[in-house]
């Protein structure tokens, strides 16, 4: 999303710890400059298909003293708001070498767009994500639903592992200013069961997803230029999350981290030192030039992981008429020393077309 | 093949060469006359285009669009839409003007933009980028504006600069987010973008939209219709974007046609004269002919070397035509566009719009035209037995008979044209009163020849008593009485259209004259700032006149405000007026059904109406007959009370009472309004009085005074493009007349070196010529003004009242039309001047020595 910051008082800047409260948090934190929830996942369809598919929304928030200034001055359309939702659609066809993908962008008025407080309700244009809490308050069932002529896609989603919390302290660092950074959670593997329609054929499908829900004020820092985030989810039931702000010099910003999550849920952050990601092929687009990294070594010794992450497909780029385009794909997860599938994820490479400001 | 070739290059090639300067005068009337037809024809093109590319510009893909009729609706009807099944987006649009660099006390002043607020979050018209921009959503914070780049260079602007603009007659300051490339805005680039927050805002239109365009899955496109037809509101209509075009269309049609039919006029002249340039030649060629067939040439031969000759001049006529087309179109353009937006709808054109089709079509069109007036001289020139054309007068003898059988035809020509100006219009149009005037035009062209016989033998008889010069000149003209009838006719054409026109504009002017008298009786006249024309919907909010009302000085304030709906293909105003006061301010002039006192007690609060005469002339509509309107409160009946006169515009207007309209549109907001004064008030101080109690509103205040002359300036701007069509027939037809001359000095070499040589003066050969310019002159003036008074009342009783619905009486403007004839009797002259210093100059040796 390409929104410019605005350094007001009234937004509300993710500096210090914070106390997660579910399943309250799920729903929007409007006080802050840019939220998201961030849906990725693998699903294999009754015929035996495999599809990888991402359904975000996002929501940022617009000058606010402005806005409030022409709503005193020219008085009160509803089209005026200080808030705007987008969402993005990808699906990725493993067997047919496909991908599609579609966006959509809407503000409040008449509910076009809108992320409800307090509770997980959040839609753009037709395009929806709604959540009922389970028995254990901190998990919940969610639903979504997008669609784009006559690809359609309808999801539940039942969480396997309760959220997990990345950072310190609800505190996730993106760079070296102390307030450089957000209040950052995942469900790290969701069970997945729905309905896609897709080149004519109405297919059930089922399968994992991964879910990310952030919101911060300040999340990207002038001096950095975009990240590479990478979630995989491995066979032996652990999951690793990790997260690369880069630098105009192509460097890696220090304070990027991941994660662990254990099997039984717990989490265990892992610092810039404790891990390495290595770019081992490239990538060009025809449609924007872009050269994206196209494959990575990814070692972390505390935990025992020495892995090859490939893309299920090159293209997995959504090119964007109204925000930048990026890389968002599916990707296998196997063993460097043996090759041997251990797993699956999700990477995405954002900032490689325009720089992103958010 | 080679012989014709051969025939073609001797007779005719060799022939235009050796007449070199003739045949280029020749050639340039007709160009003349094709490219009028052809700039025409591209300005009405580039009008009706210029309105359609401004639903295109937002995207060429909207193929369904739902419409409020002359008043926005609802704002969540777009939920609907966009839920209904077969609708794959649906964008909202609010469609209204602003205006910049106007200034107070000039009503001129300005520039009309053309706002289109538009949800600025989804993607924009290709084309336009705004990721040049820092701030996209700047557009959100009611500020920002998406301009054209010709507007960015006309006001001095770029990305991220502030200008100002009067919306509704308020001052708004915009920033400029983005610019429209030229290639996206290429025929519309009065367009604005601003986001839909900000223009509900500004226009007041908050919780409403005035359009949603829609792109629908194409082949599902009827069914899409029928499914949103059931779901939007009442006052609403869903149709494709060209169906709006082809209102617009209808609209213009009867302007447009009449335009295209006075260029036609010019056509025809330019036609006269090929067939004169080619009659002429045949006669001057005729022992040439003669000695042609007597060695074996054929008839058809003949023929086809003649028809070549009408051919060629066409093709070479047309392509100059093209080109004068093309820069004639652009001085056509602005004035049709100019006349469009003042009094029809709101468009801008930068560029005309050459369209190819439209140009090969007219080139097309010269070319046949050249070959049907070539036929009847080629005709006869390949008839003429070879034993009879020798001798070149022998041809012009036989004249007298055929002079009366001519004058036979013409007569009939008339009677039909009579008989033709009584039948109705032909849906809308009056087909048949364009047929009359043909009629009326060929008619005096035939009785022509019959007119120069008569004068030249009255000459005769009298000429003794004037000058040899003038006896010469007479005899002349009645020897060859055929060439003189074309260039006679010709002129006379040209002459009859612009008394034809003259008599019309100026009663049509005499009549809007007395109707404003009696309608023009408020003391000032109060509209948003920086608008002019019909066209401007704006809005001041009731409190303003309420304001006014209670000024110091004011006697009673009226306000006007008037919606465009469609009717029956076409669109009509249905405006609001307060019925109760009708009587006491009489600025109605009613002129059939009910009378003013009658409607001011039965009318108010009823859906009973009065209509505009031109309205009720081209509907057939007539007092006790009903109309149903579409209105938000769903189609509406409305009884017509009583007809009034309006000369404001032809498209129709319907009256209704001000509190039947506020209930149908929940609207009491006004377009202008205007204020009656107290006895005895300082109108000057009253106007100041106003103009600050309106603000914040900037207001224009006209005194009744101010606002005829700018009526009357319309009124005169509108009838400057058919000025100018008369100047340049009337220039095509002095061409004629040149062309004619030079090509009787010619012929005439031998005579004149013998008449030299029995002594005649340099000065008297001279003047032979100019009497025989004069009196061409003469009697093209005569003939025209006689067809030019038939077609004058053609135009007032028939025509005028068929495709505009202005009744109107007819005003002979008697010292405008003695000038212009004395103009052209001057011109006629002058055109003398050249070939009567040709014929002066022939040498007396020379001429005579072949005898």
């Amino acid at each position: 999303m390409k929104l410019v910051i605005a350094a007001v008082a009234t937004l509300a800047i993710a500096t210090a710890p914070y106390q997660f409260h579910f399943p309250s948090d799920h729903g929007s934190h409007p006080s802050y400059q840019t939220e998201w929830w961030y849906f990725t996942g693998h699903l294999k369809a009754t015929d035996g298909r495999r599809f990888g598919y991402e359904i975000t929304f996002f929501r940022a928030r617009v000058r606010p003293q402005d806005v409030a200034r022409a709503r005193q001055i020219l008085g009160g359309s509803r089209w005026r708001g200080d808030q705007v939702y987008a969402a993005h659609f990808a699906l990725t066809d493993q067997g047919g070498g496909r991908f599609f993908h579609a966006e959509r962008i809407a503000r409040s008025a008449l509910g076009l767009g809108g992320a409800a407080v307090g509770k997980l309700a959040v839609n753009a244009d037709t395009w929806s994500l709604t959540g009922v809490p389970l028995a254990d308050r901190s998990r919940e069932r969610m639903t979504l639903h997008a669609d784009d002529g006559d690809t359609r896609l309808d999801l539940t989603q039942t969480p396997l592992k309760p959220p997990a919390i990345h950072g310190h302290d609800g505190l996730f660092r993106k760079g070296a200013c102390a307030s450089c950074a957000s209040h950052y959670y995942s469900y790290s593997r969701l069970h997945t069961q729905g309905v896609l329609a897709y080149a004519g054929k109405t297919l059930s499908v089922s399968g994992t997803s991964w879910m990310d829900h952030e919101f911060g004020s300040n999340q990207l820092l002038s001096e950095e230029t975009g990240w590479d985030w990478m979630s995989l989810q491995l066979d032996d039931g652990r999951e690793l999350m990790i997260y690369l702000f880069r630098r105009p010099d192509n460097t890696i910003e220090p304070q990027s981290s991941g994660s662990i999550i254990e099997r039984d849920g717990s989490v265990r952050p892992i610092s810039f030192n404790q891990f390495t990601v290595t770019a081992t092929s490239h990538w060009r687009s025809a449609a924007t030039h872009a050269s994206y990294p196209a494959s990575w070594r990814v070692r972390v010794p505390s935990a025992s992981l020495d892995l090859n992450v490939t893309p299920v497909l090159a293209n997995q780029e959504l090119v964007l008429r109204q925000t930048p385009s990026y890389w968002e794909g599916a990707v296998d997860v196997r063993d460097a020393a043996t090759n041997r599938l251990r797993g699956q994820g999700y990477v995405e490479l954002t900032g490689y077309v325009e720089r992103v400001i958010l | 093949m080679t012989a014709a070739w051969t025939l073609f290059r001797s007779l005719v090639l060799g022939y235009i060469w050796q007449n070199r300067l003739r045949s280029f005068v020749t050639l340039l009337a007709i160009g003349l006359g094709i490219g009028l037809f052809v700039a025409i024809d591209l300005a009405n093109a580039t009008a009706i285009a210029s309105f359609s590319s401004n639903v295109n510009i937002v995207t060429s893909r909207v193929n369904l669009q739902v419409l409020g009729e002359g008043r926005g609706f609802d704002e969540r009807t777009l939920l609907k839409v966009m839920r209904a099944p077969d609708v794959v987006q649906a964008s909202p649009v609010i469609e209204d003007s602003i205006v910049v660099g106007a200034r107070q006390g000039d009503p001129n002043s300005g520039e009309i933009l053309r706002v289109l607020g538009m949800d600025l979050l989804q993607p924009l018209p290709e084309g336009i980028d705004m990721r040049g921009n820092s701030d996209p959503y700047g557009i959100m914070d009611g500020r920002g504006a998406i301009v054209s780049q010709r507007v960015v260079d006309n006001l001095g602007l770029r990305i991220g600069k502030n200008f100002t603009a009067l919306a509704g007659g308020r001052p708004v300051t915009f920033t400029v987010a983005a610019i429209v490339p030229r290639s996206v805005s290429a025929a519309d680039s009065s367009v604005v973008f601003v986001d839909i927050s900000t223009a509900q805002e500004l226009f007041r239109k908050i919780g409403t939209i005035d359009r949603i365009d829609c792109i629908v899955v194409p082949q599902r496109l009827q069914q899409a219709k029928a499914a949103l037809e059931k779901i939007v509101p009442p006052g609403t209509r869903v149709i494709e974007p060209a169906t709006r075009t082809d209102e617009v269309r209808r609209l213009l049609r009867s302007f447009q046609v009449n335009l295209a039919a006075i260029s036609l006029i010019a056509l025809l002249v330019g036609a006269f004269l090929i067939y004169n340039t080619v009659a002429i030649s045949v006669v001057q060629r005729r022992a040439e002919i003669g000695t042609l067939r007597a060695v074996g040439a054929t008839r058809g031969q003949i023929f086809t070397a003649f028809l070549a000759e009408g051919a060629l001049f066409g093709v070479l006529g047309s392509f100059l035509g093209l080109l004068f087309g093309y820069f004639l179109a652009r001085l056509a353009v602005g004035a049709v566009t100019h006349t469009v937006n003042t009094l029809y709808v709101s468009t801008h054109v930068d560029r005309v719009l050459y369209d190819p089709r439209l140009m090969l079509e007219a080139l097309l069109f010269g070319i046949v035209v050249a070959m049907l007036s070539a036929i009847a001289p080629a005709v006869e020139a390949a008839t003429t037995q070879p034993s009879r054309v020798i001798g070149s007068r022998g041809f012009e003898t036989q004249m007298n008979r055929l002079a009366i059988l001519l004058s036979l035809c013409g007569l009939l020509l008339l009677g039909l044209a009579y008989i033709a100006a009584q039948a109705p219009a032909i849906d809308g149009l009056p087909l048949f009163g364009y047929a009359s005037a043909l009629g009326i035009i060929l008619g005096a062209s035939l009785l022509v020849p019959l007119g120069v016989i008569a004068t030249a033998s009255l000459l005769q008889k009298l000429g003794y008593r004037f000058s040899s010069a003038a006896l010469l000149a007479a005899a002349n003209f009645g020897g060859t009485p055929r060439r003189n009838s074309l260039a006679i006719a010709a002129l006379a054409i040209a002459v009859a259209m612009i008394v034809s026109v003259a008599v019309s504009v100026y009663s049509l002017r005499a009549t809007v004259a007395a109707w404003l008298n009696q309608t023009l009786i408020a003391d000032l006249f109060v509209r948003p700032m920086g608008v002019s024309g019909e066209v401007y919907d704006a809005r001041i909010p009731a409190a303003i006149p309420a304001r006014i009302r209670a000024l110091p000085g004011v006697a009673a304030v009226d306000t006007f405000r008037g919606v465009e709906i469609p009717f029956h293909g076409s669109l009509i105003t249905l405006a609001r007026t307060d019925f109760s006061t009708i009587a006491q301010r009489d600025w109605v002039h009613v002129s059939g059904g009910a009378d003013a006192a009658t409607l001011a007690r039965t009318l108010p609060g009823t859906t009973r109406v009065i209509v505009s005469a031109p309205f009720a002339e081209k509907a057939n509509l007539h007092p006790g007959d009903s109309i149903v309107l579409d209105t938000p409160a769903g189609p509406t009946s409305f009884a017509i009370a009583a007809i009034y006169d309006d000369y404001s515009n032809d498209s129709g207007t319907v009256l209704v009472d001000q509190r039947t309209f506020n209930r149908l549109y929940h609207d009491d907001s006004a377009g202008m309004f205007s204020v009656y004064a107290k006895p005895g008030t300082d109108l000057n101080v009253l106007r100041t009085r106003v103009i600050r109690a309106a603000l914040p509103l900037r207001v224009e205040v006209q005194t009744t005074h101010d606002l005829r002359a700018v009526v009357f300036a319309i009124f005169d701007r509108t009838f400057l493009i058919t000025q100018a069509l008369n100047i340049i027939a009337i220039t095509i037809a002095v061409m004629g007349v040149v062309s004619t001359l030079f090509a009787l000095v010619l012929e005439r070499r031998r005579e004149i070196g013998v008449l030299r040589y029995l002594g005649l003066t340099i000065r008297s050969v001279r003047d032979m010529v100019l009497y025989e310019a004069a009196l061409i002159g003469i009697l093209g003036g005569l003939f025209g003004i006689g067809a030019g008074m038939l077609l004058g009342l053609l135009l007032i009783y028939v025509i005028d009242r068929q495709a505009f619905g202005w009744p109107m009486h007819l005003h002979v403007p008697y010292w405008p039309l003695a000038e212009s004839l004395l103009l052209v009797l001057a011109a006629a002259i002058l055109a003398g001047l050249y070939p009567a210093r040709v014929a002066a100059r022939i040498a007396t040796a020379d001429a005579v020595r072949t005898e």
